[in-house]
């Protein structure tokens, strides 16, 4: 028997608790999953109803559980050959480093990835998905688990020497990322300019460095030492990014001559509803709503402001701006307004809230094209829908529509309809549509991995219908069987960067209400 | 006769602290290398170094022609390492423990296997953690021992164990010293004495001697003078003597390079008026005693 089977037989009898705690985690997943589905139908799955309501503190419970023992039995298994310290007793054994790293990747491989991968093929399956055309995705998804949790884990336990260093040095991870989490939120732009992929490379090339470093040479303190100098790094990274021109080679300025894909004109008598709003938090943040009527989008165009670069000028000259930030609001043909919102500081606000200022905001503007446009009435119980998986209208308490899809959610559905052809009962409250107003709900995932990353392949979503009446304000409109919508899978065509100019806007006259 | 050990200049340093200072040594193939010196004076270090389970500060180490940095992995075949403070898979019993051994050496002997397990009565059904710490030292040994590793490397193995268990794995050992060398540290003077056929002496990172135990008997002996009347003790004495002390009319030291005819002359010339020289061997555990205590006044 070769060294690699002698080493992973040894884990298999030495930690057959623990795999089988991970197996036994994996299958009360997947019975509590394919469980909530039997009762109700697809739509009462819905979160916060149905099956799932009942179980949703055991199944959080499983879901938490099931990395805490993933991480558990890395780092047992890896330490069981501990490459910290001088005392084991292994290595002035004929063990070969590649030998024995090749048997703790058979060992993970086998009790994380292999289950794993039998639970995604057994919940495509149960759902009603051939697996076999969603290979390329199920193991996009092992990828992702062997990145985001078993790279960084079996990392950290080649340079700990115990279960309870392990779980500690986590920890210090942990409130690293929140730190970490925490500056960027202090540093401007860092969360829209960033596209972390570089970041990304680094995490794995380190990760891969240290597991080789421990295993070839056991040179703990180096390997420790690569761990801090890449936190450092990132750190530093992330204060000398030049963001600004990272958003400006993805988003390119709109030349001069052209037409931009829409304009947006305040509308001061557009005051917003306070229901409608968010209230400001704290007293931290002041939030100025910006009531803006649309205009100039072409009929199968639609606009999608990514991000707002804000720039706050008083007449004494002080200037302020707000770093890009996200925005994710989406512009479609014949809509008449919209509105954005600018998080001040509180301070700021006060030192400009007495006279007019200048407002200018850069917009990162994606536009899409409206393509596959197709008619298509919602039929009664499940049904499939090409890129959305198997759909359901009926729900007993909501009027949207629930789809579970395999590996991830579409990239891009748009649902429109004529909210007065609705079969939806409407409620007493609410007044009818008139006639021809458009409804519009849809669901997008920016990604193009071919799969989410997780333990469950299948992605729940629900999509609802809303539209825009003559106010600020939406309403919406409910998706039932026989309700008749145009569906349509808009694809991103252009990125680009516009301005636009508020001269002489009072803050204070559009601050939104207080809590 | 090639070197199993050798090593030159080797030396450790821990911060500002000298574990070792160039620490030359070389282990001819076939001895029994007793590796000796008082408490921190850098055995285990030495042996880690040469195990590459350290590495050194400075300097090289050469074992069974390898560099000790290389040592890694199938070199292992060939070598025994066991130490006193070594951490074995606990929760293994101890026949699992020789099962999951077996497939990484070649040479291991099942018949050996089975005989050492005997000769050290190791109950197989038993967890290494649930046994005794001599009991511990026995498994170790018999699984270093099972492969006729060409060098056996102990480190402090009898540090707290019975006499009774001590002659047992002595015997173990002894068994083997034909077709392997074996290099051993240990305090254990007088176990050693019976066995080695070389010594080191390492103190305070430096080896203060590393010779053939023969040599060594040869060299040292204790010397005692007998005068008419007590003598006076002369200003300036030979260098290679060692802890003079006077009491009436007796003078005893410790000469460390004994030659009969020199030693007799020297004693003629400082200590003429002596009327009886006895020369006594001395014990390795005398001569290890009268090094230390050498050691310490000149420190």
């Amino acid at each position: 028997m070769n060294q690699v089977m002698s080493v992973f037989l040894k884990d298999l009898r030495h930690y057959w608790r623990e795999t089988l705690a991970a197996v036994a985690l994996l299958s009360a997943f997947g019975w509590q999953e394919v469980r909530s589905w039997s009762e109700g139908g697809l739509g009462a799955y819905a979160v916060g109803y149905g099956v799932s309501s009942v179980w949703p503190p055991i199944s959080g419970l499983v879901g938490f559980l099931i990395p805490v023992v993933w991480l558990f039995v890395i780092a047992r298994a890896i330490q069981g050959e501990s490459l910290v310290g001088d005392r084991q007793f292994w290595v002035t054994r004929p063990f070969e480093w590649t030998k024995l790293l090749a048997a703790k990747t058979l060992f993970v491989l086998t009790f994380i990835n292999l289950p794993l991968f039998v639970l995604d093929v057994f919940l495509l399956k149960a759902a009603g998905f051939a697996p076999q055309q969603y290979l390329t995705g199920l193991l996009w998804m092992q990828l992702t688990i062997l990145i985001i949790l078993v790279l960084p884990a079996a990392a950290l336990a080649t340079v700990t020497a115990s279960v309870a260093q392990f779980f500690l040095a986590l920890l210090l991870v942990l409130l690293y990322l929140i730190g970490g989490s925490w500056l960027s939120e202090q540093i401007p732009s860092s969360r829209f300019g960033s596209s972390g992929s570089l970041t990304g490379v680094f995490f794995i090339a380190v990760c891969l460095a240290v597991i080789l470093l421990q295993y070839a040479r056991r040179k703990t303190f180096a390997s420790r030492l690569l761990i801090v100098g890449f936190g450092i790094a990132c750190i530093v990274l992330l204060a000398v990014t030049p963001y600004r021109s990272l958003v400006a080679r993805r988003f390119p300025q709109l030349s001069e001559g052209d037409q931009p894909p829409f304009q947006l004109a305040l509308v001061p008598d557009l005051k917003p509803q306070p229901t409608d709003l968010p209230s400001e938090r704290g007293a931290e943040d002041v939030l100025i709503f910006l009531p803006f009527a649309v205009s100039g989008i072409a009929p199968d165009s639609i606009v999608r402001l990514h991000g707002v670069l804000y720039e706050v000028q008083s007449r004494d000259g002080f200037r302020w701006d707000s770093g890009w930030k996200y925005q994710g609001v989406f512009l479609f043909p014949g809509q008449k307004n919209t509105q954005l919102i600018l998080q001040l500081k509180r301070g700021v606000y006060e030192r400009m809230k007495s006279s007019p200022v200048n407002l200018h905001m850069s917009l990162a503007v994606t536009v899409y094209e409206d393509k596959n446009r197709r008619e298509f009435v919602v039929p009664s119980g499940d049904f499939a829908l090409a890129d959305a998986g198997v759909c359901s209208a009926e729900h007993r308490f909501t009027r949207s529509l629930y789809c579970r899809a395999p590996l991830r959610r579409p990239s891009f559905l748009l649902i429109t309809a004529d909210a007065s052809r609705s079969t939806c009962q409407s409620g007493d409250e609410q007044s009818p549509p008139e006639k021809g107003a458009i409804a519009r709900g849809w669901i997008s995932d920016e990604s193009s991995a071919p799969a989410e990353p997780g333990i469950n392949p299948l992605q729940e979503f629900s999509v609802g219908l809303t539209h825009w009446t003559d106010s600020p304000q939406r309403s919406s409109t409910g998706i039932c069987p026989g309700t008749p919508v145009t569906l349509s899978n808009p694809e991103p065509v252009r990125k680009l960067r516009t301005e636009l100019s508020l001269r002489d806007f009072s803050l204070e006259e559009y601050r939104g209400p207080r809590r | 006769m090639k070197d199993a050990i050798r090593t030159d200049n080797l030396t450790k340093t821990f911060r500002k602290f000298d574990a070792l200072r160039d620490l030359s040594l070389s282990v001819p193939e076939g001895a029994v290398y007793a590796f000796v010196g008082p408490n921190g004076a850098g055995k285990t270090t030495a042996i880690k170094i040469l195990m590459n389970i350290i590495s050194a500060t400075q300097g090289r180490a050469e074992v069974l022609g390898l560099d000790s940095t290389e040592l890694r992995g199938r070199a292992f075949t060939s070598i025994g390492y066991v130490s006193e403070n070594q951490e074995l898979p606990e929760w293994m019993r101890v026949g699992s423990f020789f099962d999951f051994l077996r497939p990484f050496y070649p040479t291991w002997d099942r018949s050996l296997e089975e005989q050492l397990i005997r000769q050290f009565e190791l109950p197989l059904d038993r967890k290494l953690r649930n046994l005794s710490r001599g009991m511990r030292v026995k498994a170790a040994l018999a699984s270093a021992l099972a492969y006729h590793p060409k060098l056996i490397v102990l480190d402090e193995p009898f540090t707290g164990l019975d006499p009774l268990v001590r002659d047992e794995l002595i015997q173990g050992l002894l068994e083997r010293a034909e077709e392997s060398t074996i290099f051993i540290s240990s305090h254990d003077l007088a176990e050693i004495e019976s066995f080695a056929s070389h010594i080191g002496y390492l103190e305070q990172g430096c080896l203060r001697f590393s010779e053939e135990l023969t040599s060594l008997a040869e060299r040292f002996r204790e010397v005692e003078l007998t005068f008419a009347a007590p003598p006076r003790m002369p200003n300036r004495l030979p260098e290679t003597w060692m802890h003079v002390a006077s009491s009436a009319a007796v003078i005893r030291f410790v000469e460390s390079r004994f030659d009969e005819a020199r030693t007799s002359a020297d004693v003629r010339t400082v200590f003429g008026e002596a009327k009886d020289v006895t020369f006594a061997p001395m014990s390795l555990r005398s001569i290890f005693l009268a090094m230390a205590r050498a050691g310490r006044e000149t420190a």
